[in-house]
This record gives structure tokens, C-alpha cells and sequence, in this order.
């Protein structure tokens, strides 16, 4: 007789920021595969079906394999040996795992930055420079009368979000879903995600803080100069209905994606957003949001600030934690020139930054830490193949609204956790380094 | 007292104890064991210069690619520091008194945050020039920094008080949350300059699109700036006088915050 499949009820999706928490996992009794993943968007489907347990090696050094332990005392003696040792991504493992990394650039003294810094990092610079008013989205799906999306697609970049939270959601305040809202979007060309908008702006590229600035003026009564239209692409007839009607709303809210935070006035473009929240506050309740990706790049922020006091882009060189973005984020000191060995946990630098910087990469030690191979574990002097977190690993991420889940996996991988790895490094630096840890201490 | 560069670091070297306040009661054993930092390393100024012991007037000079070497004359409040070579980030930091001359390029965040004295760049110079540090909202509250070449991005941020003036381009957002003080730009502004800005002046040689919270005033000859560029031309600019004596148009901003911040371009 043939064994039944386990189901996982309630399993997390951690592909992008949605991290959609009602997923139910049909799980192969090989116990090596998901064959079903009932309520999942076509990302998470893709997510879990495609999981393969791959016959890769455990750890490598230089291209060969070897043992877990001879890459693990490898790898701290790479970190030991450098003088500015870098560690990056973060953004898809556990928060358990992204405490160890933190651990360890305390203890190197060395530099620990997140994926967030060629992402949402002007968001957090601009949280930093000007606040943040903000709601969970279970806030949102339940009061939120106006939504408005700027610089982003999430029919195609976070397909749940709509019906789960912002657009077509029923909640106590909206029981009717989108016939309850007004739905406004904001890009530089027609997406799918603007052919559900009420109010569809289409603005010429490169002009959102000047559309922002006016808006803050309009929103405060002050003077503005009548380029407005010839700039933008937006009238001012059109803008003066916008906001009139984001000032009359119950309860309003703001996401931005990328769109607004990497085009040319980054952290201002993101300040200049969050402060037409707050402006808007003087009339009703308004308040703004980033659309995360990665699956827990809001859990690295929020592992990294409570640990070291700063999101991303922070420094222990000399002994206490130092944040400047443009000075300790990854992408830049690489193009610099300036680290002299890399940890890569969960992402793939050698194939997206600067040329400078790949450069530099390929000129350093690297060690890795990935599920698949990628650009950056084939050019690792020391690569780990890791569980993927959610589906082979149990941990905590954060939602995009900053809401802690606990994950729930589906089955076991014969691959190390990232926090298993991180720890055996963890431990290997503090005993060259004389340092006494307790080895018993929960993660 | 001179310092030469004799080993280039692999990684940046945190060198804030080059100023003259502290160098000039040193003697050259006493410099050259000085704790500095080498990435996380603590190694000694004498590891990386060789310093000898040669004018004592009051200046100290340091020689080299200098361009990983950061916090050159970071606090210091007297003397003359000269720099022979291009330098890395942070030169000046809060810098009270004396001046910093730069033969050569700068990084990033030249003067940052300082309250007196004056830097002199040579060349070019990066992001963040007289402004603030990320989570703080004043910039400069005095001093002055000259540069002769081009500036990046957010020149003079957060700025209170002082006089900023670059001999070529500036980057983006120029000014952006002034609060008082003095820009002037003989080359090309980036965009967006002034925004957020509450008061002061930014002046530019060339035309500019300014943001649509900036309101036209008027069209005359101020005398203010006459001073200023004469001024200017003492400090070694070379500013014709159609420039001087010229119309500036004067744009009134931010109207998001208090709107008497001033913007004026040259009116061909």
C-alpha cells in the first residue's frame, strides 16, 4: 500500500514580502518534493514545485569538495586573516541566521550589510532623515479607503497583495473589497497592475520628486509654478482631484517599490513620499509603506537594527557599530576597492553589482552560502550548499509590514541550515580569536 | 612636520590623528607611534608614512595616493595641513579652526559638519561636500570650503552657516535642506537644487531647472554677490566680469517650508 501524502496546513510562502501565511503544502511521501500548493500565487507555486533536492556537493573549497568541517575551519580562517571583512545579503534566510552573521562582523569587527542597501536602503534613510508613519497591512485590509501604489507592479511582483491586503481584500471597514476603495497608481508606463486603478498616472520618467514636492505644496497650500504639467506629464487640474481626494479619504495608504527608491533622488524620492504621508496626516490618517522583495530582506533590517542599532551598511572596524550608507554599503566599498574578503549569504553580487566591484570580488576570498550555485558560489574559494529556508528550514521571518511568522517546512534537506553554517563559523572564529562563548546557548 | 605615504594600505586607513593640533607636540617618535586603524587593525602612523621633522611653522604635510586614507584633519581647530596628493573620505570632519589645502582630488564628505576654519581642494571632490552625517539635520555651521573642481552629489546638506563655493559642477539636490549660509556654483547645478531649503542663498554662474516650490521673483544686479565674487576672485577663481557685474534672476524657496531661502542665476 502506498503511503499518503503529508499536507502542511498553513505553511509561509517566503518568496517575496507578501510572505503569505495560509498556504497548504502537499508533500510527496518520497519526502523530497511538494506536489501541491493549494492558495499559492503563480511566484509561490513556482516557489515550492520547482524545490528540488539536488545532489549537490555539501561544501567546496576552491571548486573541490570537502567536508562540512574542513570548509567551515577554511572559512574562518579567511575571516580571521582579513582586515576588512565583508558580509552581505541576508535577505533570504532566517532571522536566526542573519543574528549569527551579525554575531560574527561583531566579532571580526568587520562589516555586515543586507541586500536593502541596493534596494529599499533609501527607504531606510529616509525613515531615518524624515519617520515613518505606517499601519500592518491587517490594518490596511480592514480600514484602508484609499490605496495608492507608486513606482511598483505587484500584479507581477507580489500577486497576493491585492487580494490579500490592499485592493480586492474584504475587511471590517471594507466589506465590499475594491468597491469600498479608490485605487490610484503611480508609474512611468501602463503595467498590469494599473489596469485595476481608478486614477492611473502616468508620469514622465525621472520626475517623481517633483510630482511629490508639488503634491506636498498642494497638500500645504503653498505656492507652485505652473511647469508643473510640462515636467511631470501630470495637470495640475488632475493633481489638485488627486489630492483633494487623498485628504477627503478615511484612511489612506501609500506603497512604493523600486520604481521610486533606485531612480535618480533614491532616499529623497523615498522622504518625499513618507513626508506627503505625514503632511497628509493634518487632515486624515494617511500612511506609507515599501513593498518588500525578497522574502525576508524586512526581517534582515530589523535583526541588523536591533542588534547593531542601524538597518544595513554598518561597520565594527573599530570595535562599535558605525552606519553610512554610501560608505559601508557593499556595492560601494567593493567599487572602491576596499574589502579584502566576502561572505555572501543567500544572494548573488558577482552577477548584479558594478563591474568595479565584480572586479574586486574576483580578486578576494569569498565565501558562500547558497541553496543553488550562483555566479558568486562559482567563483567561492569556500562554498556551502545550504537548506532553503521555508521549505527545508524552520526559523522566523518578518512580513513587509514589519509582522514576525514563524515558518512552517515541509521537509528536511540532507544540506545545513545558513544558521548551522554561520554557527560552526561562528564558533571556529571565536576560538582562534581566544574568545569564550557559551557553544550551548540557544541560537 | 611631513609625512610620506611609504606603504599604500590594502584597505582604508583611519588616519584621524594627522591634524596639527595634535602632530605639532609631537615629536617625530612620538607621531610615528600613534595608534591608527588599518581596516580593524590597530597599527601606528609610523607603519604607513615616513615622517620627519621639517618646517616648524605650524604646517603639517602629508604626501602620497592618499585616496584610501580617510578622516585627514578630521577635528582639528588651528595650523595649516597640506595634502600632496588625492585623499580619501571625510577630510575635515568637524573641523573648528586652520586650514586643510588638497593639491589634488577629495572623497567623499569633505567638511562635513564643520564650524570654522577652511578647506582648499585643488581638483575634484565627491558626494556629500559640507553637509550633514545620515540622521542628523545640520550641516556646516561655519567655514569655509573651496574647491576648484567638481562636486558630486548633495553639496552642502543640511547647511547652517558658511561659505561653500566650487569652480565647476555640482551634483544633485545643491543645498538641499539649507538652513542658512552661502553656495556658489560656477559651473552647472545638478537637479533639483534648494529643495527643502528653509533659508540662505545658492548662486550659479549657468541656468538651472528648479523645482515648481520655487517661485520667480525678479531680475537685477545685487551688490551682495559683487562682494562675494570678489571675494572669490581673491581665493584664486577666475571669474570674468560679465559674471560680476551681471543680472542674476532671483528665485524664492522651498514654499514647502519657509520660503525664504534664494536662489540666483546669472541672466544672460
Amino acid at each position: 500500500m502506498s503511503k499518503e501524502p503529508d499536507i502542511v496546513k498553513n505553511a509561509i510562502c517566503t518568496f517575496c514580502g507578501c510572505v503569505c501565511d495560509d498556504i497548504e503544502l502537499t508533500v510527496d511521501p518520497d519526502g523530497k518534493r511538494i506536489t501541491k500548493a493549494t492558495n499559492a500565487c503563480v511566484l509561490g507555486k513556482s516557489w515550492f514545485l520547482e524545490h528540488k533536492v539536488e545532489d549537490y556537493p555539501v561544501a567546496m573549497i576552491n571548486g573541490k569538495e570537502v567536508s562540512f568541517e574542513e570548509a567551515v575551519e577554511e572559512a574562518a580562517q579567511v575571516f580571521v586573516n582579513a582586515k576588512f571583512p565583508a558580509i552581505y545579503g541576508l535577505s533570504d534566510t532566517t532571522c536566526e541566521a542573519q543574528k549569527e552573521a551579525v554575531a560574527i562582523a561583531d566579532y571580526l569587527n568587520g562589516n555586515i550589510d543586507t541586500t536593502t542597501s541596493v534596494c529599499h536602503g533609501p527607504t531606510g534613510m529616509a525613515f531615518q532623515g524624515v519617520g515613518e508613519s505606517t499601519a500592518s497591512l491587517g490594518e490596511i485590509k480592514n480600514r484602508a479607503d484609499f490605496v495608492m501604489y507608486w513606482g511598483g507592479n505587484p500584479a507581477e511582483a507580489h500577486p497576493r497583495h491585492f487580494e490579500r491586503y490592499a485592493v480586492t481584500a474584504k475587511g471590517m471597514n471594507t466589506p465590499n473589497g475594491k468597491e469600498d476603495r479608490t485605487v490610484a497608481m503611480v508609474d512611468i508606463r501602463p503595467t498590469s497592475s494599473s489596469l485595476i486603478a481608478d486614477i492611473f498616472l502616468q508620469i514622465k520618467p525621472g520626475s517623481d520628486f517633483e510630482l511629490l514636492w508639488a503634491m506636498r505644496a498642494m497638500v500645504k497650500g503653498k505656492a507652485l509654478d505652473n511647469t508643473l504639467e510640462e515636467r511631470t506629464g501630470i495637470s495640475m487640474e488632475k493633481l489638485e482631484n488627486l489630492v483633494e481626494r487623498m485628504k477627503n479619504c478615511q484612511f489612506g495608504v501609500i506603497f512604493f517599490g523600486m520604481g521610486l527608491t533606485m531612480t535618480r533622488g533614491r532616499h529623497f524620492n523615498a522622504g518625499a513620499l513618507l513626508e506627503l504621508a505625514t503632511d497628509l496626516n493634518d487632515f486624515t490618517h494617511f500612511v506609507a509603506l515599501p513593498t518588500r522583495g525578497h522574502g525576508n530582506v524586512t526581517g534582515a533590517d530589523n535583526v541588523v537594527s536591533w542588534q547593531t542599532g542601524f538597518p544595513f551598511g554598518v561597520n565594527f572596524n573599530r570595535g562599535y557599530p558605525r552606519f553610512n550608507p554610501g560608505e559601508f554599503t557593499t556595492s560601494d566599498l567593493l567599487g572602491r576597492g576596499e574589502a579584502d574578503a566576502l561572505c555572501v549569504i543567500a544572494s548573488d553580487p558577482a552577477s548584479n553589482f558594478s563591474q568595479k566591484a565584480i572586479e574586486h570580488i574576483k580578486s578576494i576570498p569569498v565565501i558562500s552560502l547558497d541553496p543553488k550555485p550562483s555566479v558568486t558560489s562559482q567563483l567561492a574559494r569556500v562554498a556551502f550548499t545550504t537548506a532553503t529556508y521555508g521549505i527545508n528550514v524552520a526559523g522566523t521571518v518578518y512580513r513587509m509590514d514589519n509582522v514576525a511568522l514563524k515558518l512552517r517546512p515541509a521537509f528536511k534537506s540532507p544540506f545545513p541550515s545558513d544558521e548551522e553554517v554561520l554557527r560552526a563559523i561562528k564558533h571556529r572564529i571565536c576560538e582562534l580569536r581566544g574568545i569564550m562563548i557559551n557553544k550551548t546557548a540557544a541560537a | 612636520m611631513k609625512l610620506s605615504l611609504h606603504t599604500q594600505p590594502d584597505v582604508p586607513l583611519e588616519a584621524d590623528v594627522i591634524f596639527p593640533d595634535l602632530l605639532l607636540e609631537k615629536t617625530v617618535s612620538e607621531a610615528a607611534a600613534l595608534e591608527i586603524f588599518h581596516g580593524n587593525e590597530k597599527t601606528t602612523l609610523g607603519d604607513f608614512f615616513t615622517i620627519t621633522d621639517e618646517n616648524n611653522d605650524g604646517t603639517v604635510e602629508v604626501e602620497g595616493d592618499l585616496s584610501k586614507v580617510k578622516l585627514l584633519g578630521s577635528g582639528m581647530s588651528f595650523g595649516r595641513l597640506k595634502i600632496i596628493g588625492n585623499v580619501g573620505a571625510h577630510l575635515g570632519a568637524g573641523m573648528s579652526g586652520g586650514e586643510i589645502i588638497v593639491e589634488g582630488d577629495a572623497g567623499d564628505w569633505v567638511g562635513r559638519e564643520i564650524s570654522g576654519g577652511r578647506i582648499i581642494i585643488k581638483g575634484d571632490a565627491g558626494h556629500m561636500v559640507g553637509s550633514v552625517v545620515r540622521g542628523s539635520s545640520i550641516g556646516i555651521q561655519g567655514g569655509e570650503i573651496i574647491i576648484s573642481g567638481s562636486v558630486k552629489n548633495e553639496l552642502g546638506n543640511g547647511m547652517r552657516r558658511g561659505l561653500i563655493a566650487v569652480g565647476g559642477d555640482s551634483g544633485d539636490f545643491t543645498g538641499v535642506n539649507m538652513k542658512a549660509g552661502t553656495i556658489v556654483v560656477l559651473g552647472q547645478l545638478g537637479q533639483r537644487p534648494g529643495a527643502g531649503m528653509v533659508r540662505g542663498t545658492i548662486i550659479s554662474t549657468h541656468n538651472a531647472e528648479l523645482l515648481p516650490t520655487f517661485t520667480y521673483d525678479t531680475t537685477y544686479r545685487p551688490t551682495v554677490l559683487k562682494s562675494i565674487f570678489i571675494y572669490l576672485r581673491k581665493l584664486g577663481f577666475s571669474l570674468d566680469d560679465e559674471y560680476i557685474n551681471g543680472n542674476y534672476q532671483r528665485w524664492s524657496g522651498d514654499s514647502i517650508e519657509l520660503n525664504k531661502g534664494e536662489i540666483f542665476l546669472y541672466a544672460e
